[in-house]
């Protein structure tokens, strides 16, 4: 009973992490450029299978079996083709509408996710069905010592520690860093930022692909955790992800984290716990979802203005 | 403004100076585009293919068919022949408007040879199907010289402004010019239906018939438009609006009639008609109050659902069966009340927050369906087996025999859809100038001033997803019988977006605007079945070209195309006083 309850609090951490991660792509992005990219959660299924291109088609097989070696090459790769698609989405389908009234953007953003996963879906051998991914990290559960003991696999522990790492790193930067006070400028003022000699159109890149990356390490971490990925991951996980960055407080990263990690908890422990069971789960994050928009737009740590038409 | 005489030629204006490129050919313009026209007739008439594809229509090495199947009039011969002819009769003689019905012509010589070069060098495993020197293949490189020689003869020289014509004639002729053109347009529509007939097997020509089709309607209608005919009937039907739609809806009940009444394109039609009505309501939603709603197609599927369960099918929980009328009436009326639902939380939200609520709203609908919730929508099992609409005696799926013409199956339900998007078009144009409409637009222009002017923006709000809600739900009804499963798959997110992309690919705020994006959207997956594995890649990518290119749409409304895509002068001329959008004349 109670060990059920812990097992789904760590499910619902691991996810959250997850989501977490994804959710700063989204809030970095709306807080610079006040944009939805409908895309990232695109991102990060491109960066999963990206990673598994690497796996499957670059490593050798002596590197495939070493974890050590093979990791820190997946993440690299993930990461890598993850920001490729998104520096390409902001150069090309994004930045030509950047003073365009804010339907344009959003149904280019639509556009991109369908036509993402729809490239992967023709284009990558074998994925109309969901792919097996490989154990990238130390195969094994290791059991906390709670109660009767809760089961984690390692690489659910890899996804948590490496997502906090990354969300802390992050803050560290845009809090100490000359790049991130430029970020922050930017996202406050962005014709000021340009009179004070910062390049907007740089610093939009750099978010880019900052978000890019994470979604990128994520996917491939997340396939590492779940071994399989499927084109859908995308959507679903991007949808949960935009409602913890809202929840978290739009342009907050640490808002983002904790969204992120609420997020997670209210899937699995309302999918445990609430009606209906697993097959409401998503059903309870949307009306999470409505329900912050229409009683707190500016969630945990946003600050309290209206939210701008 | 009722001149009988024709305004001064286009010609007394200087043309706009050409771009630096185009300038050194500024003197050759005439022989350019002789030679254009000469080498599009010349293409027409050469072979395109050195080989057979299977008696298809592109017959090896034959030269002067005139009178087979390429030349018929969805053959592509006959349309470069055409074009290559008025290409060389508008180069000699000063047709006001020229350069652009030149430039039109040429662009849709390039399309049709560009599709059909391709096509053939595509099956015949490399350019020499095109190219051969044994059987001088050349048509297609020839058609595609022409074709470019043309539009660079067109611009060479600037491009004049759009004539703009104001003849008027007595009532009685401008109604006889009313009915011609739209008995034309049913011609034109029925063509592009069925030409290339279905794709199948045995028919593996039908994609590339039809997009060069296409191709060759998209230049006639471009050098229609170039000349300003286009607008000038645009005007006529404006001076004579009742007569023109009764005129429409005739045009569109006769369609059975046409080459295209057979059940296969019945069905197809009916099914166009079902989106283009939800649409329209979509339309009113995000076209009208500007509120952006990605999870419309909910309302669509709770009208389908209602009737689904009122229907009497074997397998709907509520074993009521009501008669078709009262089932239709009782689907709007709930998808109104579940759009109310829908609309109210949404009252503190704008902008792109706005779109996701509405998107969650779409998903739980599609999640709660999809689970079965109150054992109304059948879950994975759908609601099977809904009988057809049974009115005064007949079921709607059978043939139909009126006055001694035997009507395909089918033709019941398409006349019933085309009565209902009429019905739908006129609650919307009823809307759109009425009071509610104008509130509409103001909150949609900008919600703090409107409320400022008075509006009460909460009650606005939730009546135009209310009666948005309605029409979907409406539609829906027919959609379950026509359909006769109705299962949460074709609710789905997707289907939402190309909702949105129809309204948005024909222009938002225009009735004609849905109705095309809604057809574009439906005959194109239909005409093009080899690339259906790619469809959506496609989709996804034609939604990023439009809105980078021509976000206002095909038809634009006159706000959007103010606010989306501002124009030059040099586009549309002078309009003339009285028009109701001086403002606009005089801006840019």
């Amino acid at each position: 009973m109670l060990s059920t309850l812990f097992s789904q609090i760590v499910n619902g951490l691991v996810l959250g992490s997850l989501i977490g991660l994804i959710a700063l792509g989204y809030t970095m992005v709306y807080g610079i450029i006040q944009l939805i990219n409908f895309a990232h959660g695109e991102i990060f299924m491109v960066g999963a299978y990206g990673g598994l291109a690497m796996f499957t088609y670059l490593l050798p097989t002596f590197v495939q079996q070493q974890w050590y070696l093979a990791l820190p090459l997946l993440l690299i790769a993930g990461a890598a083709v993850a920001v490729g698609v998104a520096v390409a989405m902001e150069r090309f389908a994004y930045r030509p509408l950047r003073n365009a009234p804010r339907l344009a953007p959003l149904i280019t953003a639509l556009g991109v996710s369908v036509a993402l996963q729809e490239a992967v879906r023709v284009f990558y051998p074998g994925a109309t069905a969901a792919i097996p991914f490989p154990d990238i990290f130390v195969p094994g559960t290791w059991m906390i010592p709670i109660g009767d003991g809760v089961p984690i696999k390692y690489s659910g522990l890899l996804l948590v520690v490496v997502s906090l790492t990354l969300a802390i790193g992050l803050q560290l930067f845009i809090d100490r860093s000359r790049m991130g006070r430029a970020m922050r400028a930017t996202s406050q003022d962005r014709d000021v930022a340009r009179l004070m000699g910062i390049d907007p159109d740089r610093v939009i890149v750099l978010t880019f692909v900052l978000g890019g990356a994470l979604a990128g390490v994520g996917g491939v971490l997340y396939g590492g955790y779940l071994n399989n990925i499927n084109i859908d991951m995308g959507f679903q996980n991007g949808i949960f992800a935009f409602t913890a960055a809202v929840l978290g407080g739009i342009g907050s990263v640490r808002g983002a984290v904790v969204g992120g990690l609420t997020i997670g908890l209210i899937k699995s422990l309302g999918g445990q716990y609430l009606p209906g069971g697993s097959a409401y789960d998503y059903v309870w994050i949307f009306v999470v979802l409505i329900a912050v928009l229409v009683f707190r737009p500016q969630g945990f740590f946003g600050e309290t203005e209206r939210v701008r038409a | 403004m009722s001149t009988l005489e024709k305004p001064p030629p286009a010609p007394a204006m200087p043309p706009p100076a050409p771009s630096s490129r185009l300038a050194a050919l500024a003197p050759h313009t005439t022989v350019l585009r002789i030679a254009g026209g000469l080498l599009t007739l010349v293409g027409a008439l050469l072979p395109w293919a050195t080989f057979v594809l299977n008696e298809g229509p592109y017959p090896e090495k034959s030269t002067l068919e005139f009178f087979s199947a390429p030349f018929a009039v969805t053959g592509f011969r006959l349309h470069l022949a055409v074009f290559g002819i008025a290409a060389i009769v508008i180069a000699l003689v000063a047709v006001p408007g020229r350069e652009r019905i030149l430039r039109a012509i040429g662009w849709g010589v390039v399309a049709v040879a560009v599709v059909n070069g391709l096509y053939i060098a595509v099956e015949g495993g490399g350019l020499g199907a095109i190219t051969a020197a044994d059987g001088v293949a050349f048509g297609a490189v020839a058609a595609l010289v022409g074709g470019v020689l043309l539009v660079l003869g067109a611009t060479a020289g600037g491009l004049t402004p759009v004539p703009v014509w104001t003849w008027q004639f007595n009532r009685y002729l401008e109604w006889l010019i009313l009915v011609v053109t739209y008995g034309l347009l049913l011609l034109l529509v029925s063509a592009v239906l069925t030409s290339g007939g279905r794709g199948s097997a045995a028919n593996v020509y039908s994609g590339a018939v039809f997009l060069s089709f296409l191709g060759a309607a998209g230049g006639l209608l471009g050098a229609l438009h170039a000349s300003g005919l286009l607008a000038w009937i645009g005007a006529v039907s404006e001076r004579h609006r009742l007569f023109s739609v009764i005129v429409l809806l005739v045009t569109a009940l006769l369609l059975p009639l046409t080459g295209a009444g057979n059940e296969y394109w019945m069905t197809v039609a009916a099914n166009i008609g079902v989106y283009a009505a939800t649409a329209i309501g979509l339309n009113i939603v995000v076209g009208l109050a500007g509120l952006l709603d990605l999870g419309y197609v909910a309302f669509l599927g709770i009208g389908a659902f209602v009737a689904a369960n009122f229907s009497g099918a074997a397998a709907s929980r509520i074993g009521i069966e009501l008669p078709f009328p009262v089932v239709m009436v009782l689907a709007a009326v709930i998808a109104g009340i579940f759009g109310a639902i829908v609309g109210s939380p949404t009252l503190r939200v704008r902008g792109d927050y706005l779109a996701i609520v509405t998107l969650a709203f779409g998903e739980i609908f599609v999640r709660s369906a999809q689970n079965n919730i109150g054992g109304l929508t059948g879950g994975s099992n759908a609601i099977p087996g809904i009988p057809p609409v049974s009115l005064f005696g007949t079921e709607f799926n059978d043939a139909v025999q009126v006055g001694g013409l035997e009507l395909a199956p089918g033709v019941l339900y398409y006349v019933l859809i085309v009565l209902i998007v009429a019905a739908v078009m006129l609650v919307f144009a009823n809307l759109k100038n009425s009071r509610l409409g104008r509130a509409w637009i103001a909150i949609r222009e900008d919600e703090d001033a409107a409320r400022a002017m008075g509006i009460r923006t909460g009650p606005i709000k939730i009546l135009a997803f209310l009666i948005g809600a309605m029409l979907a739900g409406f539609a829906g009804a027919f959609f379950a019988h026509k359909t006769a499963t109705v299962s949460y798959e074709s609710f789905r997110f997707l289907e939402s977006v190309t909702l949105l992309a129809a309204v948005i690919l024909g222009g938002m705020g225009t009735i004609p605007g849905a109705v095309l994006g809604a057809s574009i959207l439906f005959v194109l997956p239909e005409k093009l079945r080899e690339f259906s594995d790619y469809r959506l890649l496609l989709f996804g990518l034609a939604l990023i070209l439009i809105m980078r290119f021509r976000p206002q749409g095909l038809v634009p409304d006159r706000h959007r195309r103010a606010e989306l895509a501002p124009e030059t002068d040099a586009e549309t001329g002078p309009i003339p006083a009285g028009d109701g959008d001086t403002a606009k004349a005089s801006a840019s």
